[in-house]
């Protein structure tokens, strides 16, 4: 996570002021800044920060209180007034927090003397049978009774302090100790207030979730997650990388082939094809004849969206020259699927999934079965894009942590596609992910997301060989993320074949390529 | 009032023994020097006359300039491109903005391989398909505000800091 700038605060960098200004009088720099500070006490000042710097650091994990980040400071002069209006909005709505001392500054000089030893000095929260956090009246410091003192905190340390308290309301829940949880989600969200930025909407989103564990509310879903899809599309390069990776592959595998028909698992709006029919289209000896069977679940309206999609498709393709027929399944669940698909043996068969296949682990069974349907529609290729995290595991506690850091990395990579509408819809997208994984269990839970080692041992026993990406793949996807603006950010790596899309460190997302082992007797 | 003058005749002969060239007779030189431009130098010689506008728009030329530094030309693409808008709309779309990018990243070498006209090509056919959805009106269900333009390319506009 970023460090998250410290608005509001007085001094941002304690070690810039230690020199004070040859001329006596207003500090000139701060001045600029609408402060009215001496230059004589700038040395003072310094040092005092830096004990205040210490006193926070070693203070333990007790609850601190907050001091909102974003807060708006009407008149910079009045730095007094402006802090005792916060800790009066602090100290009286939550009994969680453990508020401290105050300051008051005395005189027109705005930092006169911070008292040492600030902060907490001896505030230590005990915890009661509650479980929660009581507060300590700190009446006085130790130098000067009469003067309050100030709480300031880094929002660095408020993010750690975030993350720990998820961390407890996560394991409260496991332990069904749902009093204490219920404490610590309320503290959690006091806490995400102060955020800015990726984190305050992974910890919102992830309270949010837990919430509706405790109290067992679940979720009605209002908007339509194709909608949610298609901005998630427009955002950064996932779902771009993800079709054009599998494509590269299909493409590949097609070769030479003069009728091909690829069945794309889960077809939305369908958006992977026209890449593929465009490079079908482009090589040499012209296109071979293009079937799609596109799969999808029943509308509440009842329209017919897969002919929709289908009628777009093959205008497209009647626009570049590619003979193309098209057809729809409608189905709520892979499982469900009990015609054969089956092609002519004069086809070339690849199947697709993205993001499809790890909602079969929902219902026991279903994945086998769905895994030994494919094999009997005989593909060529089989490309399969998942999320490359392991939110599957028997324990909620091991499930909660995995993917508060799997999202926390997805919103940070977010964050830098700036703003915007398409932004936003990919926000609520995620989070409707987040909600389900925290929230939901048994069949509900569809969003079982698992590793690629997973995916590979699950592959190898249904029978399936691994087919590597090659290096054109690569170089596409390469790329295609130079081209969003943080190239810096996003990174292309090749494990076993396969190729995943990650943010610095963390992969993301990964695209592996599969074919019917030669030996499988199936 | 029309004067007729003897002389007049003999100025004609003069300027046919004289060969001025002018450039807007002779279209094929004035298309290849046309071909040697950038696109800023396109859109500025597109303002000069009727003739050089009309020629500016000739889809040839702006194919000449996506390609250009690619050899060989690939082949296949031209039914491609021209079903899908052309060559004019490929260059303004896609090959300019992903080649305003790729400089900034990359100090020298070559810039422009086929790597670069296939992920153009693919970014291009994406935008043609999110047309075709906005023409077709919201019956797809794909999109809450109909009147917005396709953005899965808008990510090519914004401005990069690198």
């Amino acid at each position: 996570m970023k460090r998250d700038r410290d608005r509001g605060k007085p001094a941002a960098k304690p070690k810039m002021w230690v020199e004070p200004q040859p001329d006596a009088g207003l500090d000139d720099l701060f001045a600029v800044l609408g402060y009215k500070v001496k230059s004589s006490d700038m040395a003072d000042v310094a040092e005092k920060l830096e004990q205040l710097d210490m006193a926070m650091g070693t203070t333990a994990d007790d609850g601190a209180s907050v001091f909102a980040n974003d807060t708006v400071h009407y008149n910079p002069s009045d730095l007094s007034g402006w802090v005792q209006r916060m800790l009066t909005e602090l100290s009286s709505p939550c009994a969680e927090s453990s508020i401290t001392k105050f300051i008051n500054f005395s005189g027109d000089d705005d930092l006169s003397a911070i008292p040492g030893g600030a902060v907490f000095g001896s505030t230590g929260a005990e915890d009661s049978e509650n479980g929660r956090k009581k507060m300590k009246a700190a009446d006085g410091g130790s130098e000067n009774p009469t003067l309050p003192r100030a709480v300031v905190v880094d929002s660095q340390d408020t993010g750690v302090r975030l993350v720990h308290s998820l961390m407890a309301c996560a394991e409260a829940v496991q332990m069904e100790n749902m009093k204490l949880a219920d404490a610590l989600v309320k503290h959690v969200g006091l806490l995400a207030v102060s955020q800015v930025g990726a984190m305050r909407k992974v910890a919102t989103y992830f309270a949010e979730a837990l919430a509706r564990r405790i109290y067992k509310i679940y979720p009605n879903e209002t908007l339509d997650s194709d909608i949610l899809l298609m901005h998630f599309y427009e955002t950064g390069p996932y779902l771009k990388f993800a079709h054009f990776t599998a494509n590269q592959a299909i493409l590949e595998a097609f070769a030479g082939a003069n009728r091909v028909h690829v069945i794309d698992l889960s077809l939305r709006e369908g958006m992977q094809w026209p890449a593929l029919m465009q490079a079908l289209a482009a090589r040499p000896g012209g296109p071979p004849a293009f079937r799609l069977t596109g799969i999808g679940p029943p509308q509440p309206d009842n329209s017919d969206a897969l002919l929709q999609v289908g009628w777009k498709l093959a205008q497209f393709a009647e626009r570049i020259g590619v003979e193309f027929e098209f057809h729809g399944l409608v189905t709520n669940s892979l499982a469900d699927l009990d015609a054969k698909i089956r092609g002519s043996d004069t086809e070339t068969v690849a199947v697709n999934s993205v993001f499809e296949l790890h909602q079969l682990l929902a219902r026991p069974g279903a994945m086998e079965k769905v895994l030994d349907l494919i094999k009997a529609m005989r593909p060529k290729m089989v490309t399969v894009v998942e999320q490359e995290a392991n939110h599957n595991g028997g324990a909620f506690l091991e499930r909660f942590n995995e993917s508060l850091h799997y999202y926390s990395s997805m919103f940070d990579s977010l964050e830098s596609n700036g703003g915007g509408q398409d932004v936003k819809m990919t926000e609520v997208y995620l989070g409707r992910q987040i909600c389900n994984v925290v929230a939901c269990e048994g069949a509900e839970r569809v969003e079982r997301h698992e590793t690629l080692a997973q995916w590979q041992a699950r592959m190898d026993s249904a029978g399936f060989d691994p087919v590597h990406l090659g290096s054109n793949a690569f170089k596409q996807a390469s790329l295609l993320l130079a081209l969003f603006s943080s190239g810096e950010g996003y990174r292309v790596e090749e494990r076993d074949g396969c190729l995943m899309l990650g943010w610095h460190t963390r992969p993301l997302i990964t695209t592996s390529a599969w074919r019917i082992a030669p030996d499988c007797t199936h | 009032m029309v004067r007729l003058r003897a002389v007049g005749e003999h100025g004609r002969e003069d300027k046919n023994t004289s060969k001025t060239f002018c450039i807007n007779d002779n279209i094929d030189v004035l298309i290849e020097i046309l071909k040697r431009l950038d696109d800023k130098s396109i859109g500025v010689a597109a303002c000069v006359c009727r003739l050089w506008c009309a020629l500016t728009r000739n889809d040839a030329l702006w194919e000449h300039l996506c390609f250009r530094q690619l050899s060989p030309p690939p082949e296949g693409v031209r039914t491609v491109v021209a079903a899908l808008g052309g060559y004019r709309r490929l260059y303004t779309v896609c090959v300019k903005p992903v080649l305003t990018r790729l400089r900034k990243m990359k100090s020298g070498g070559e810039m422009w391989t086929r790597h670069e006209v296939e992920l153009s090509l693919s970014l291009f056919c994406v935008d043609y398909y999110e047309r075709l959805f906005l023409a077709g009106g919201g019956g797809g269900g794909g999109r809450i505000a109909g009147d917005a333009p396709p953005s899965s390319l808008m990510f090519l506009c914004k401005a990069v800091n690198v």
